[in-house]
């Protein structure tokens, strides 16, 4: 099996474990492949004739690898599953081109607003009352800011396309708007959301609610801000509460919901990995069998949830690990609105440095062009894209 | 002169190997870039044939030429620092003393730590969050807020990422140095001393004359790898702000892997070849016109 190297890494190590130990005459040799190399590599694998038997593979990718029929179709073998009516359907969605099914999901990242509670306490705010709408996040945003020193209200990563889609991308959505270009002649960035979320991120920026550094951030240390502590308030990933944790015992936290225009709206960005078979698998049951496995209440429960990973399936978020631990009870409500983009070009489009969305972003954040203008260039580029695909 | 059959022959098995080296490793590759640059290739897929197709778009590709145009200023930055540095810095310490000895070393360590190692290492230095440099410029008072160095603007990005690199690779060009300068027989030193010429005088007009075989061929290193120049820029601005210091090999890289569109990141790399070959042959054209 080949997986890429990452943050999941333990997780990932765990689930592999679990499968050997009860499984000793099957065993999964488990090769990690950096993170950033792995496309490339499994192409390269595609093409040399050598691939793995099952793989994990960034879920953002798969609708690339599945329309290239790289991938082997296992409906027939998987479609009647109940454990695939609960699995996260940002996973299902990517797993699945042209009705057909591809794989399962290996594991979930999911984006939410964390906030300092310490913090909003400080700054007269009631910690247990996360913002609900960007208009409230803004006034807390002021409010936090007011505090002065070192502290900053929110944060935004000015330079990381990855991060935006992860933590801006839901603030879109939640208010009602779309991203990418799905396929060739789709619109793009349709939705008043966009030019909204533009506006309130510009304003945020230019009211000093975020750190003039923030300008700076491709991803390097996106990890560490909120647990610096001088932060109020900032879309991040479930690999924050631990990491938050060890970075800064002492301070008080809460998670809520990635909020939109109006209120109580919400969504949440599902990423992660799939588990897929690769086109010349030699052991395509053993895989399948894999993932049952992974699906299993008791691989959901004793695996996942006991690491305070998230489960991948949304009925098994209910267990006694999560119940003794809130914070990933609340950051797991993601998944009931999360949702992952669908493209054969996410790269090109959305994750890429050199992409359209950042460059929109950078636009928006940092300069005073005109928010439709800076829209429709995006849009142009990203159909341009999306139309060579 | 070898000029029987038998000659020849002997005269080949020694070249054998050598050519051997070249054909698998150089020329074999060199032509299957070729062939990929003319197919439309995403690796999985089968390879579709496009003809000259890609080196048509190079041309009309507004982001190659931004990234080739930056490319060339980071090599026009980078090269007199890197040069003119070593050289001084091998002028001070050729001399064989402990202190001199101890020098080069500290200089010529960060030569064996990787590019991208070192870059991650001045990324967080330059962090505006976490980093030393900011800490220390804001402590000395000598600015009130953090710098932004990276990913901001070009400019400032390409001096930040320059220095980074010239703390890397100055001590390359300086063991070099060393080495010619240490090669220069002493009796023409000391005949010059001998003759009243002062130390401006016999670095001039001495020393730097008979060491410029050397003084070339770090020139020409230089020049090579700052054409080529990666893993500094895709570590430290990931080719912010806006694209701008995105480099030619980064965008190949791009097209290639990330993208999938390996022949288009062929067509980029041939004209990159091209590009350096250019270089390459008029140097070496300069270097052959100095030793007449």
């Amino acid at each position: 099996m080949w997986e890429r190297s990452g943050g999941n890494k333990q997780m990932v190590d765990m689930l592999v474990e679990a499968w050997n130990v009860k499984n000793p005459d099957c065993r999964i040799k488990l090769t990690y492949i950096p993170h950033t190399e792995m496309v490339g590599k499994i192409a390269q694998g595609i093409a040399s004739g050598e691939v793995p038997d099952l793989m994990g593979m960034d879920l953002i990718y798969a609708p690339q690898f599945e329309k290239a029929q790289q991938l082997v179709d296992l409906t027939d073998r998987i479609k009647e599953w109940p454990e695939l009516k609960t699995a996260s359907k940002g996973h299902m969605t990517v797993a699945t081109y042209e009705d057909r099914l591809y794989g399962v999901p290996l594991y979930a990242d999911v984006s939410a607003l964390f906030y300092n509670k310490d913090l909003f306490t400080k700054a007269g705010l009631d910690p247990d009352k996360p913002p609900t709408s960007l208009t409230e996040l803004r006034q807390y945003a002021d409010k936090i800011t007011a505090l002065g020193g070192d502290v900053k209200g929110y944060y935004l990563p000015g330079n990381c396309a990855g991060c935006n889609i992860f933590t801006v991308g839901p603030l879109m959505w939640a208010s009602g708007a779309t991203i990418e270009a799905k396929a060739k002649g789709d619109e793009p960035l349709v939705g008043d959301g966009v030019k909204q979320v533009l506006q309130f991120a510009r304003d945020m920026v230019q009211a000093g609610n975020v750190h003039s550094g923030d300008r700076t951030e491709n991803g390097e240390t996106f990890h560490l801000q909120f647990g610096s502590g001088k932060v109020g308030m900032m879309g991040t990933g479930n690999f924050n509460i631990t990491l938050a944790r060890q970075q800064n015992p002492g301070m008080k936290f809460g998670i809520a919901l990635l909020p939109g225009m109006a209120p109580n709206s919400s969504a949440s960005f599902i990423g992660g990995d799939l588990v897929v078979v690769p086109r010349g698998s030699e052991r395509v049951a053993d895989a399948v069998n894999v993932m049952k496995f992974l699906l299993s209440d008791e691989v959901q429960v004793e695996v996942y949830a006991k690491a305070l990973n998230l489960t991948t399936r949304t009925d098994m978020v209910d267990n006694k690990y999560f119940q003794a631990e809130p914070l990933v009870q609340d950051v797991a409500k993601a998944l009931e609105v999360g949702r992952t983009p669908y493209t054969l070009t996410f790269f090109e489009q959305i994750n890429s440095p050199q992409g359209p969305w950042l460059k929109m972003l950078q636009r928006a954040y940092y300069t005073d062009d005109d928010l439709d203008t800076v829209i429709a260039d995006a849009k142009k580029a990203m159909k341009d894209i999306a139309g060579q695909s | 002169m070898y000029r029987s059959k038998r000659g020849r022959l002997v005269g080949f098995a020694y070249l054998a190997p050598a050519l051997a080296f070249v054909l698998v490793f150089t020329v074999y590759p060199l032509g299957q870039m070729m062939w990929m640059s003319l197919h439309n290739w995403s690796l999985l897929t089968p390879p579709v044939w496009v003809g000259f197709d890609n080196y048509e778009r190079v041309f009309g590709d507004r982001q190659f030429w931004v990234s080739f145009l930056f490319t060339l200023k980071y090599t026009a930055l980078i090269t007199p620092v890197l040069i003119v540095g070593g050289y001084l810095l091998a002028l001070l310490t050729a001399h064989n003393s402990p202190l001199r000895k101890v020098t080069r070393t500290v200089v010529f360590v960060p030569v064996v730590i990787g590019l991208g190692v070192s870059s991650l290492l001045w990324y967080w230095l330059f962090s505006a969050d976490f980093g030393l440099v900011n800490r220390v410029l804001m402590d000395l008072g000598l600015v009130s807020g953090p710098v932004l160095w990276l990913g901001v603007d070009a400019d400032m990005s390409n001096l930040a990422i320059s220095t980074s690199v010239v703390w890397k690779v100055i001590g390359f060009g300086m063991i070099l140095f060393v080495g010619a300068i240490q090669a220069v027989p002493t009796e023409i030193t000391e005949a010059t001393m001998v003759d009243g010429a002062s130390h401006r005088q016999r670095v001039t007009r001495v020393i730097l004359p008979l060491t410029l075989r050397t003084v070339l061929l770090v020139t020409l290193l230089s020049v090579i790898g700052s054409l080529l120049a990666f893993d500094q820029f895709y570590i430290m601005t990931a080719g912010q702000p806006q694209n701008e210091t995105a480099t030619s090999v980064f965008y190949v890289y791009l097209n290639s892997f990330p993208y999938l569109k390996l022949g288009y990141g062929a067509a980029l790399s041939m004209v990159l070849a091209v590009t350096i070959l250019a270089f390459t042959v008029v140097q070496l054209l300069l270097a052959r016109r100095s030793e007449v």
